[in-house]
């Protein structure tokens, strides 16, 4: 209830760049790492405050980082949708043809041809620690029940299960989001992949002016 | 059988550019009432909550079942983010059974997030619990007692981030 509730409205669009940045490829595979991401971030985040047993000690120290990742996502749904549209050339830049930093550009291209996918896997961990509501309220429920479970260790696990359960459930929500951004099933797309360009710039702004007003 | 796209029934190349249209209309619709409908953003627009307690300031009352129950936070300022200390006081009902707190945000379901408290004197209950801060900036929270077999207060204010 909450991921449909909340998670389409906050994490949502960062499911639908992702889709339309995958254009008419398959996207599931790609939502699955990514999302499998997010709850390892939960998962690690739920063991750290389970094992302390304390909420706001570990956010406390988090709170610098999740700024930093609220601009970086902006800063990515911005590049995605410039991208979508070409008006900046980032699919060049790995490509055979463009080696301006020398070193850089191969690592680019080498990272690009090896694991274009499995690259969402390392942004969902990244994009997990974005701040979020549910995400801290199930952490509180983390540290109570590290607290209440009298072993660091078995707080950690337990701290862990919860928040890793608290990530599953958030999935379906905005698989199905992902899937319904994807387009496949429409004929004619480049339209709306050029107001979906638009749309996806002007939210990579909003995640910016939330970042530093948070 | 048509071997090309000359040769397909007429009524094929009618049904193309009105799937094209009803597919555009059905994604405008449909992302439409994703983002309003299903958004906890714009269901939190079109629910306001009144603040009613000024916990800021000192301790809130309200009436519940024959009596008052009043609440009070500290340490202050009220901030999200910080251990806080919620105390729970009844005059004029004898609770039978521990309270409890729920934390909500008016308006945005952000899960449950429920303070348990604990005697701490003949009508006084105490609890530690977090208020957490929403990335949308909005600082209206509410907290729900509830004394069981008697009913629920609620109690909307203010926190500081």
């Amino acid at each position: 209830m909450v991921g449909f509730g909340h998670c389409v409205g906050m994490c949502g669009p960062i499911a639908v760049s992702l889709s339309l940045s995958l254009r008419a490829g398959k996207v599931l595979l790609p939502h699955l790492l990514y999302h499998a991401g997010r709850i390892t971030t939960y998962a690690l985040l739920g063991a750290v405050v389970g094992l302390t047993g304390s909420f706001t000690a570990v956010t406390g120290r988090i709170v610098g980082i999740q700024r930093g990742v609220m601009i970086f996502a902006g800063v990515l749904i911005i590049l995605m949708g410039l991208a979508m549209i070409g008006w900046i050339p980032l699919g060049r830049i790995f490509t055979d043809s463009f080696r301006p930093f020398g070193f850089l550009s191969r690592a680019f291209q080498r990272l690009n041809a090896a694991c274009s996918r499995g690259a969402y896997y390392p942004a969902g961990v990244v994009l997990g620690l974005l701040p979020c509501g549910p995400v801290y309220t199930a952490l509180v429920a983390a540290a109570r029940a590290g607290m209440e479970s009298g072993e660091p260790l078995q707080g950690m696990f337990t701290g862990s299960w919860l928040m890793m359960a608290f990530g599953l459930g958030t999935v379906p929500a905005l698989l199905l989001v992902g899937r319904l951004a994807s387009l496949g099933w429409l004929t004619r797309r480049e339209v709306i992949y050029r107001l979906s360009s638009i749309l996806m710039i002007a939210l990579g702004v909003y995640f910016i002016v939330k970042a530093v007003r948070f | 059988m048509p071997s090309s796209a000359n040769d397909r029934p007429p009524l094929k190349r009618v049904v193309k550019p009105r799937g094209r249209l009803t597919g555009l209309l059905l994604y405008v619709v449909l992302t439409g009432m994703a983002v309003c409908l299903l958004s906890g953003h714009a269901r939190a627009q079109v629910v306001e909550a009144a603040v009613d307690c000024a916990i800021q300031s000192g301790s809130c009352t309200k009436n519940l079942g024959g009596g008052t129950v009043t609440l009070d936070i500290s340490p202050r300022p009220v901030r999200a983010m910080h251990d806080l200390t919620f105390t729970v006081t009844f005059s004029g009902i004898e609770p039978a059974h521990d309270p409890v707190i729920d934390l909500a945000m008016p308006g945005m379901i952000m899960g449950p997030n429920r303070v348990v408290l604990k005697r701490a004197g003949e009508t006084t209950y105490q609890g530690t619990g977090v208020i957490v801060r929403c990335p949308s900036g909005r600082r209206t929270w509410k907290a729900t007692v509830t004394l069981p077999d008697t009913g629920s207060a609620e109690f909307i204010f203010d926190v500081v981030y």
